[in-house]
């Protein structure tokens, strides 16, 4: 009984023990109150999205909420009216509010408006139909288009939305295998794998690369078009290196597959102009360079489009997915307090981090977030550990030869992206787990290969970016 | 997790037993009630209704003492507060009458003839249930087990 409430009691209880220690007991010098709170703050966030209590949304907003009434200028009073020393920085409300609407967020916004119109107007299908045929019926071709498509799909469009679209395309085929073909488990397998790994592709591609996106700014930022050249190549050599694994460990004996996919093309007007406005973004975001807009400025285009004519209406927009935004907000809203509280340099300066082996830090800030992104929200990881992570990219300098910041920020991101060994490590894996031709032990031989063969090419990736000094000083 | 109701309805004990039998697989994650008549059907519905639960299948006899299936089914399709619910009429008596007036004002969800085939009842109260959770806007993810993975791949959306 007491272990089962444990995930309740300990989120409550942790953070307030954090309020009530002395300054003193952190090891800071100079602690104020601003930054203890916000260390409870943040101890009650991980505690919450690692236990989750609450839906991990919920964690967000609580972030945001208890950072306005114990962190920013207008909180209660008791927070507010000390002796500005021993205090320390207030944050203006603005700040902390304006997470919710930040521009990483208006960017997710402008892909989901994409994505929806998209499906609304079967462009995603269509799109899939024709994509499929030139891989013809050997199972195994078949299996690698479906993966590449799936990867591709997912870029765009939420890792979930693609993977049931999919999944939902092969379940009709799935009833032709023999009760005892293994080209079941491959194929099954095959769609969420690609779904999770296509995601690292494009900034849009899932919510930990938004995080990251607010610790890619000023002299580190990285462009839509800048992240796609690293991103697509990892993505492509991590696809053919999923392919061949499943290939390999559950090769289909089934010789021949029939991927039926009915429907056509809409050429309605309404139909062209989500095909325009698709690619017509899509192309904005990879030229920033020549008409000098920003990829998020870029994605309030689709957006004002789909709007103006009705092909997003008001029962779309309620069914946009505000539980994802709201997680990334709160992701923001926790990298801003330890930020601009101070918490973040002070807590670097205190600890002798300087003596770490740069490589040391590389290497277990990934497997770390490899793990926890196993186990719990990917999104939720890289809202925990990019803040913390970012700070310290940002202040080491034995870093810079490695890559520097930026080559931490990627390798923590594209970590998070890759724990993919359990059905509850991400939403994609719990659907294809649900179709019951996949056992646990399957589905975590082939989760942990590639968790571990992605960190390794994530590593090279960076390696390779250094090289050629496209990251780094 | 959400508390999410099953209701059975048919005169019959030993129907609603066998109903029972073939549902057990849901019984875990799930409440499943049994009411012998319209009326205790409309009693609970009032009282699941007031602890703000979810009534997410009524599977129902058609020929009962009292009010028929269709009658209730028909009173519950207009009620703004089990807009969602799913209604499965099990029966081996209805007239053609009484079907048209099962699909026009009960609005069934489906429809099942006595006797039936237990693995078709789950499979018919598995599909309706992962409609209701998606439709209703549930985390679908605490109910994934029980749930009917093509009907759910089918109703995700972006």
């Amino acid at each position: 009984m007491f272990r089962e409430n444990l995930k309740y009691i300990l989120p409550v209880v942790l953070p307030l023990i954090i309020l009530a220690l002395p300054a003193s007991s952190f090891g800071i010098d100079g602690l104020t109150q601003v930054e203890h709170r916000v260390i409870a703050i943040f101890v009650m966030a991980a505690l919450c999205w690692v236990l989750e209590p609450i839906p991990i949304y919920a964690t967000s907003v609580l972030i945001i909420v208890f950072e306005l009434l114990l962190i920013s200028e207008n909180g209660l009073w008791f927070a507010t009216n000390d002796h500005p020393d021993l205090q320390g920085k207030l944050l203006a409300q603005s700040t902390i509010m304006a997470t919710f609407a930040s521009p990483i967020i208006m960017l997710f916004l402008g892909g989901f408006f994409l994505a929806m119109a998209a499906s609304k107007y079967r462009l995603d299908i269509n799109l899939a139909r024709v994509l499929l045929r030139p891989f013809g019926h050997k199972p195994k071709y078949v299996m690698l288009g479906l993966m590449l498509i799936t990867a591709v799909f997912s870029m765009f469009m939420s890792n979930t939305a693609t993977t049931a679209m999919m999944l939902s395309i092969l379940t009709p085929v799935l009833a032709f295998f023999g009760a005892k073909d293994l080209g079941k488990v491959a194929f099954t397998l095959s769609v969420p794998v690609a779904a999770n790994i296509g995601g690292i592709a494009t900034p849009i591609g899932t919510p930990p690369n938004a995080v990251a996106l607010k610790y890619l700014v000023d002299q580190y930022s990285v462009s839509f078009a800048q992240w796609m050249v690293f991103g697509v190549p990892f993505v492509a050599v991590m696809l053919l290196i999923a392919w061949l694994l499943l290939v390999a460990l559950f090769p289909p004996t089934i010789t021949k597959i029939d991927l039926n996919i009915k429907g056509r093309f809409l050429k309605t007007p309404k139909a062209l102009l989500v095909y325009i406005t698709f690619i017509g973004t899509i192309l904005l975001w990879l030229m920033g360079e020549l008409h000098g807009m920003s990829s998020y400025v870029v994605a309030m285009i689709p957006v004002a489009v789909f709007s103006s004519f009705k092909i997003i209406n008001k029962e779309d927009l309620r069914n946009i997915s505000w539980d994802v935004l709201w997680l990334v907000s709160g992701g923001i809203a926790l990298g801003v307090a330890l930020d601009k509280s101070g918490l973040a340099a002070n807590a670097i300066a205190a600890i002798p981090f300087a003596n770490f082996h740069p490589l040391l830090l590389i290497v277990g800030a990934s497997a770390l977030c490899l793990l926890m992104a196993n186990f719990m929200s990917n999104t939720a990881t890289a809202n925990l550990l990019l803040p913390l992570v970012a700070a310290l990219g940002a202040s080491m300098q034995s870093l810079l030869p490695y890559g520097g910041h930026v080559a931490l920020v990627l390798a923590v991101t594209f970590s998070a992206s890759l724990g993919m060994s359990l059905p509850v490590s991400t939403p994609p894996n719990a659907l294809a787990y649900a179709s019951g031709h996949i056992k646990n032990t399957q589905m975590l031989k082939v989760g942990v290969v590639i968790g571990i063969i992605g960190l390794l090419v994530t590593f090279a990736m960076v390696f390779l970016l250094n090289k050629m000094g496209i990251i780094g000083a | 997790m959400e508390k999410i109701n099953i209701i059975c309805v048919d005169d019959e004990r030993e129907v609603l037993d066998a109903v029972m039998r073939d549902l057990d697989y849901f019984s875990d994650t799930f409440n499943i009630e049994e009411c012998e008549s319209a009326a205790e059907c409309l009693d609970l519905l009032e009282e699941l209704d007031a602890q703000q639960e979810y009534v997410a299948i009524i599977i129902s006899d058609h020929v009962m003492p009292g009010k028929s299936g269709v009658e209730l089914l028909s009173e519950i399709a207009v009620d703004e507060r089990f807009l969602g619910t799913k209604k499965l009429l099990l029966t081996g008596l209805a007239t053609q009458a009484d079907t048209i007036q099962a699909i026009n004002d009960a609005r069934l969800d489906h429809f099942l003839e006595k006797v039936w085939d237990p693995q078709t009842l789950l499979q018919t109260v598995k599909e309706l249930l992962t409609e209701y959770i998606v439709e209703q806007g549930i985390d679908y993810q605490a109910y994934i087990d029980k749930l009917d993975a093509p009907t759910l791949y089918r109703l995700i959306k972006p």
